[in-house]
């Protein structure tokens, strides 16, 4: 039973690949970028041994961060392969004392876990020098390895049964996000606060040694050092939370196989919303049903987080380095994000897109009601980002500019998109997913639409850019008021000139489009 | 009005190396009741959505009320409606938000759009779930939920594919005396299904289609010919096994 069930983890692996050739080389590219950088890892550990100085503490350090990383970014960012989620084999009625440990070890067939592995033992390499311990750290940073795939299958298991509730699914998602945007900041500006390296490492790794973190990677350290009581206590701790972990995972596996998740309670929303408040038109119409989805939907939503995220990450950074000219960029660059958020709008729809072609709405209507939604939300927060900074720092001469340029950003973002969106679609998470999840292999398409999606707004940008840039640097409000003359003109003239290219090329192109989604690509 | 409400001619789609569709043309009446049956993977939902405008076909073309879908798509779509199969809604809103939003999309009055919705919510037992959120409908909720947005402009052709699959009985009975009013009153309804013994008692017309390639149409009597549909359709489309299978199964 256990090899049948390796077998079928092995035969999907490879069909996932088979699916397509463009995935394949999206996946074989990544791999290798990876694998490129844990054998430079790998050799920065071999050739430093001599100069390492806290060999020990880095240790601890790098399994730490396996393991964290392993319990954080796939239960709850990018979401596993569940092809073998223990919940599917309800129906099969085979003994958990085999299936459980079958499917932990079906957990160790994936390319993230052997490259996970390799780049863990090549760590070791940092102990070449005291052939004994090196053994010692080798079999240490398996056992880390084994500890983070564990850990990850259980706290997705546990992720599973939490996120069949879908409030608590986009709850979280929202809180993590911010949560993780902030970290960063966070972080530098505590080990920038602390004075040299030896500072923090030391402190942090003794901690991190006594948890399943890092209790194994802290044997070899114990023992180059002669501490034989803590090299005891780590290895006791080590074997403890492994076997404890390993325990927990089976019986869990054995509960998830035995009864599948419960159902949700239905959430409600009374009378028309946003159709009420809107015009009764075909515009009106998609307007408000875009505006419900931007409130409902946990995909959209990333997009409004960044509006309150990208205040506080650019006011950290202005916290360090002492300058806050970052901040006057921030009406420019909500208007090309936000602008930019309804270029995925279809491959967002995915197959509801069906009722767009469905009802024959003319895709001029189509790209307005979508514009005009996206330009709701934006309007505000984008005015505020516009002014504020000019107002607060008492340069009121910056204002007409800023202005301009914002406000130019986003019709023309609107515009570029609404043009891209009827024309390229690309997979996203599928509506109800984990709105963090990309799907795999997409990555090239993508950062392809993208990239052209954004250097035509910037080009489209220049004739405002440039009186700005004049304006800016003479602080010259004539040549301010001149930028937001242009950028008004110019926005509103490629807002209606997308609308209308945008709505020639739905025309043509909605039975394709629709295709499109319906493969999710 | 015209005589044929769908007159579809030569249709044709290939996928890959699969032929998916092979030059099938058919006449459906202004006014019937039209089955369309095939086994599972014969090509039926290809067909419609090359009828319906959702897929291009490779050749051929469909007048919906003698307008080309694929020349003129906005005016053949006025008078069609379509329930597709396999495709999402607008599942963030509610189901009352989903129907007026199908109404305004089409272009018609609020108050028209209003009262036809609450219309729409009573018949399909689905006016105590309006303010629920479509993503929370059942199945079978989800396809009558799906079918008010198909009817909410009164169209004059209706394209139904698999509407009963997971609708309840009742339900089901509810939404057949619908079709059949419309079709008295001149509509007309081209339904998919696999459940011939439905098809026999509900349709006046009927297709038979099979890896693509049109077996028979016409009305059930003429199509059966004396027999069961069922057991005509089994003779059309082959296939079945001989009664040796599963000895094992015999559990005595």
């Amino acid at each position: 039973m256990v090899a049948h069930i390796l077998g079928l983890k092995l035969r999907l692996l490879r069909n996932g690949f088979k699916r397509s050739v463009g995935q394949l080389i999206g996946v074989v590219i990544g791999g290798l970028y990876v694998l490129g950088m844990i054998v430079m890892l790998a050799l920065a550990c071999w050739f430093t041994a001599e100069q390492n100085p806290f060999p020990g503490q880095l240790s601890i350090l790098i399994g730490s961060v396996a393991v964290l990383g392993w319990a954080v970014v796939p239960p709850l960012l990018t979401g596993v392969d569940l092809t073998l989620e223990p919940s599917r084999f309800v129906h099969f009625g085979i003994d958990p004392k085999v299936l459980g440990p079958a499917l932990v070890l079906a957990g160790f067939i994936s390319v993230p876990a052997l490259l996970t592995i390799l780049g863990l033992l090549g760590s070791a390499g940092m102990w070449r020098l005291q052939p004994g311990v090196m053994l010692l750290a080798l079999a240490a940073n398996l056992a880390t390895a084994v500890m983070a795939v564990l850990l990850c299958q259980y706290l997705t298991i546990m992720a599973t049964a939490l996120r069949a509730k879908r409030r608590f699914r986009e709850l979280t998602f929202g809180l993590l996000f911010l949560l993780l945007v902030s970290l960063g900041p966070l972080l530098s500006s505590v080990i920038s606060a602390a004075e040299t390296m030896s500072d923090w490492i030391d402190p942090i790794s003794a901690v991190l040694a006594y948890t399943p973190l890092g209790a194994f990677n802290a044997l070899p350290g114990a023992l180059a050092a002669g501490d034989f009581a803590r090299l005891g206590i780590c290895a006791v701790l080590g074997a403890v939370y492994l076997g404890g972990l390993y325990v927990l995972l089976v019986r869990a596996t054995g509960a998830a196989t035995a009864a599948p998740a419960p159902q949700q309670r239905a959430a409600t929303a009374r009378g028309l919303g946003f159709f009420k408040l809107l015009p009764a038109t075909p515009v009106g119409a998609v307007a408000a049903r875009a505006l419900t989805y931007w409130f409902k939907d946990p995909r959209y939503a990333i997009s409004i987080l960044m509006v309150p995220m990208l205040p506080i990450i650019f006011w950290f950074a202005g916290n360090q380095s002492g300058s806050y000219t970052m901040m006057y960029f921030l009406g420019p660059l909500f208007g090309i994000l936000l602008g930019f958020s309804i270029s995925a709008d279809v491959s967002y729809d995915n197959t509801a897109f069906a009722l767009h072609v469905l009802t024959g709405i003319s895709g001029a209507a189509d790209r307005a009601g979508r514009a005009a939604a996206c330009f709701l939300v934006g309007i505000i927060p984008l005015l505020l980002a516009a002014v504020l900074p000019a107002v607060l720092s008492d340069q009121l001469w910056r204002l007409p500019g800023d202005l301009g340029l914002s406000l130019a950003a986003f019709l023309v973002a609107l515009g570029v998109s609404s043009v891209a969106s009827a024309r390229y679609t690309y997979a996203v998470a599928l509506p109800g997913e984990n709105p963090m999840k990309t799907p795999p292999g997409n990555g090239l398409r993508m950062a392809l639409t993208q990239l052209g999606t954004m250097g035509t707004m910037a080009v489209l940008l220049i004739p405002v850019a440039v009186p700005f840039g004049i304006g800016l640097a003479t602080q010259s409000a004539t040549l301010g008021f001149l930028a937001l003359g242009i950028g008004l003109v110019l926005g509103l003239g490629l807002l209606a000139g997308g609308i209308v290219l945008g709505g020639k090329w739905y025309e043509q192109r909605a039975p394709e489009l629709f295709q499109a989604v319906l493969l999710n690509r | 009005m015209n005589p044929i409400a769908l007159d579809i001619r030569a249709l044709a789609k290939q996928f890959g190396a699969k032929v998916a569709v092979n030059n099938v043309s058919l006449q459906v009446p202004a006014g019937s009741f039209y089955g369309l049956v095939g086994p599972n993977g014969a090509g039926k939902t290809t067909m419609l959505s090359m009828a319906t405008g959702l897929l291009r076909p490779d050749a051929g073309s469909a007048l919906v009320n003698g307008i080309d879908i694929w020349a003129e798509p906005q005016a053949a779509k006025r008078t069609l409606g379509v329930l597709a199969d396999g495709v999402r809604q607008f599942d963030r809103l509610t189901g009352r938000q989903l129907v007026t939003y199908s109404g305004l999309l089409r272009g018609m009055e609020r108050e028209e759009v209003a009262r036809r919705t609450e219309d729409l919510l009573r018949v399909m037992d689905l006016a105590s779930d309006g303010d629920k959120l479509v993503v929370d409908y059942s199945a079978g909720m989800t396809k009558k939920i799906s079918l008010a947005t198909a009817m909410i402009h009164s169209p004059k052709l209706l394209v139904l594919d698999e509407p009963f699959e997971a609708v309840d009985p009742v339900s089901a009975a509810n939404i057949r005396d619908i079709l059949n009013d419309y079709v008295s009153f001149g509509g007309t309804v081209i339904v998919s299904s696999h459940v011939m013994d439905l098809v026999q008692r509900m349709c006046t017309h009927v297709a038979v289609i099979a890896a693509g390639v049109l077996k028979a149409q016409g009305t059930v009597d003429e199509v059966r010919g004396g027999k069961s549909l069922e057991e005509r359709f089994v003779d059309l489309v082959g296939g079945r096994g001989t009664n040796e299978g599963l000895s094992w199964l015999h559990t005595s």
